[in-house]
């Protein structure tokens, strides 16, 4: 990939290449499953930089609260609680899913593939 | 378990200081006198360390040269899994029952013999690596017939029941099963510093459809692929008793066929070595009582569920226990897998369609 700016996505892409085609290829066996840990890490980073899971958190959070008000939280109570309203609590599982899509494309992009869901 | 593998945990056993162990070891045995000729750090287990050690023994009814596992305390515990000494008792009861399980030698309680309580046991031979038993060239041939041994091993083991005189540490399921996983995961959730309400969505489902439960029996609490050994496509032992605990027996079917111990083959949802049909062919062929296909999925969800929370506080030992482990970090994201698999089963429960 041809990097526009040298900002930290740039930068961390060019770590974790060259981690993988130099570095992971020359480590005894030993180290390989530790080398492997910090390219998955570093790669997880560098999905991390974008805002889609805060996005996500706002728009499911928007649906079920006023504005500005609510937290992901404060909806944890009150799922357990059992207090959403019913008429909010209808779409929950869908609105959840949705914004577990969103983190999992930064933590693991190859879950989702494998579970049916494209990028 | 041949497997040895470099870690940046902390070590309890120093291989270059094996006198300590070696004394013990043959004050413990009854014999004249060993030596320790090999200790080596085993892969797998994020909670304990696991050491194959060769013993030479003079003297006493082991009197010869013995392969042996180490297993020690971890620096930190999870809150739900036994210390090592009632892990132990644990074992020697599934021994006596007939479970094929390491041979239990010796425990140590002293913390000044190698730095931690311990326990020795004779090492089985065989392979625990999931990923090299579900992508074995042959799995389609010894699939079906391993899940079948796997079932009858699991009957054997809930068919030790309370009361039981050896394992009256472990506390009874009040009021029952589900309710007790379900309070110990709300309990391990309102510590961890990241809210979860998918798993808190999940939790509350599960208690919503909670079957009738079932006589409690001794379960093993992770029984997965990758906790048992396979040699020749044939089981020769299992792993890791930390988790046992008395509870319904579905637990563990329901934990070793969820979602998330398929090791990528999706399609063979028995830990993915066999169909969920193969694992209990061999469990109702054993078991005093059947259980059915439809009853697993419940168990399943639940199994993702305790994943879910298991990985959330291997995360919290790194972001506030101090342990500054990668391996632990990357664990502490993996909560929004099985989360996500958990949403999946009960959207397709109810919806009439089979889970995933």
């Amino acid at each position: 990939m041809t990097a526009r700016r040298l900002d930290a996505d740039a930068l961390l892409d060019l770590a974790t290449e060259m981690l993988r085609a130099e570095v992971l290829p020359a480590l005894s066996a030993e180290q390989r499953y530790a080398g492997a840990m910090i390219a998955n890490a570093l790669e997880i980073a560098r999905r991390g930089l974008s805002e889609e899971v805060e996005a996500a958190e706002w728009a499911l959070l928007d649906g079920l609260y006023e504005e500005g008000e609510g937290s992901t939280a404060q909806l944890a109570r009150d799922i357990r609680a059992g207090t959403l309203p019913e008429g909010k609590a209808r779409g929950l599982a869908d609105s959840l899913r949705t914004l577990l899509i969103a983190e999992l494309r930064v933590r693991n992009p190859r879950f989702l593939a494998s579970r049916g869901v494209g990028g | 378990m041949n497997e040895t593998r470099s870690s940046s945990r902390p070590r309890t056993l120093d291989p270059g200081n094996l006198d300590p162990l070696a004394r013990w070891l043959a004050q413990a045995i009854e014999a004249e006198h060993v030596e320790i000729t090999r200790a080596d750090l085993l892969s797998g287990g994020a909670v304990q360390e696991n050491w194959r050690i060769d013993a030479s023994i003079r003297g006493g009814p082991r009197n010869g040269t013995h392969a042996l596992v180490l297993r020690t305390d971890a620096v930190a515990r999870l809150p739900m899994s036994l210390d090592r000494p009632r892990e132990f008792a644990c074992i020697k009861a599934a021994h006596r029952a007939g479970v094929l399980v390491a041979e239990p030698i010796a425990e140590c309680a002293d913390k000044h013999v190698i730095g931690a309580p311990f326990a020795v046991q004779r090492l089985l031979s065989g392979t625990a690596q999931a990923r090299r038993i579900t992508r074995d060239p042959k799995l389609a041939a010894f699939g079906p017939a391993l899940a079948r041994e796997i079932g009858g091993q699991l009957a054997r083991i809930h068919a030790i029941r309370p009361p039981n005189d050896t394992l009256a540490f472990l506390p009874l399921p009040e009021p029952d099963a589900v309710v007790t996983a379900i309070t110990e995961m709300r309990r391990a959730l309102d510590k961890a510093s990241e809210p979860r309400p998918a798993l808190e969505f999940v939790l509350s489902w599960l208690m919503a459809h909670k079957p009738a439960p079932r006589p409690v029996a001794l379960v093993h609490g992770d029984f997965r692929t990758g906790n048992y050994l396979v040699e020749d496509g044939h089981l020769t032992g299992i792993l890791d008793w930390e988790f046992c605990h008395w509870g319904d027996p579905r637990e563990d079917l329901g934990w070793f066929s969820a979602r998330c111990w398929r090791f990528g083959n999706d399609a063979l949802a028995a830990g993915g070595i066999a169909t969920r049909a193969d694992l209990l062919d061999g469990y109702n062929a054993m078991a005093d009582a059947a259980i059915a296909e439809d009853e697993l999925a419940f168990w399943e969800i639940l199994g993702a569920a305790r994943w879910a929370t298991i990985a959330l506080l291997q995360g919290q030992r790194f972001l506030s226990g101090g342990e500054r482990s990668l391996e632990l970090a990357l664990t502490g994201l993996m909560p929004a897998e099985m989360e996500f698999d958990a949403l999946e089963a009960i959207a397709a429960l109810e919806s009439g369609r089979p889970i995933p």
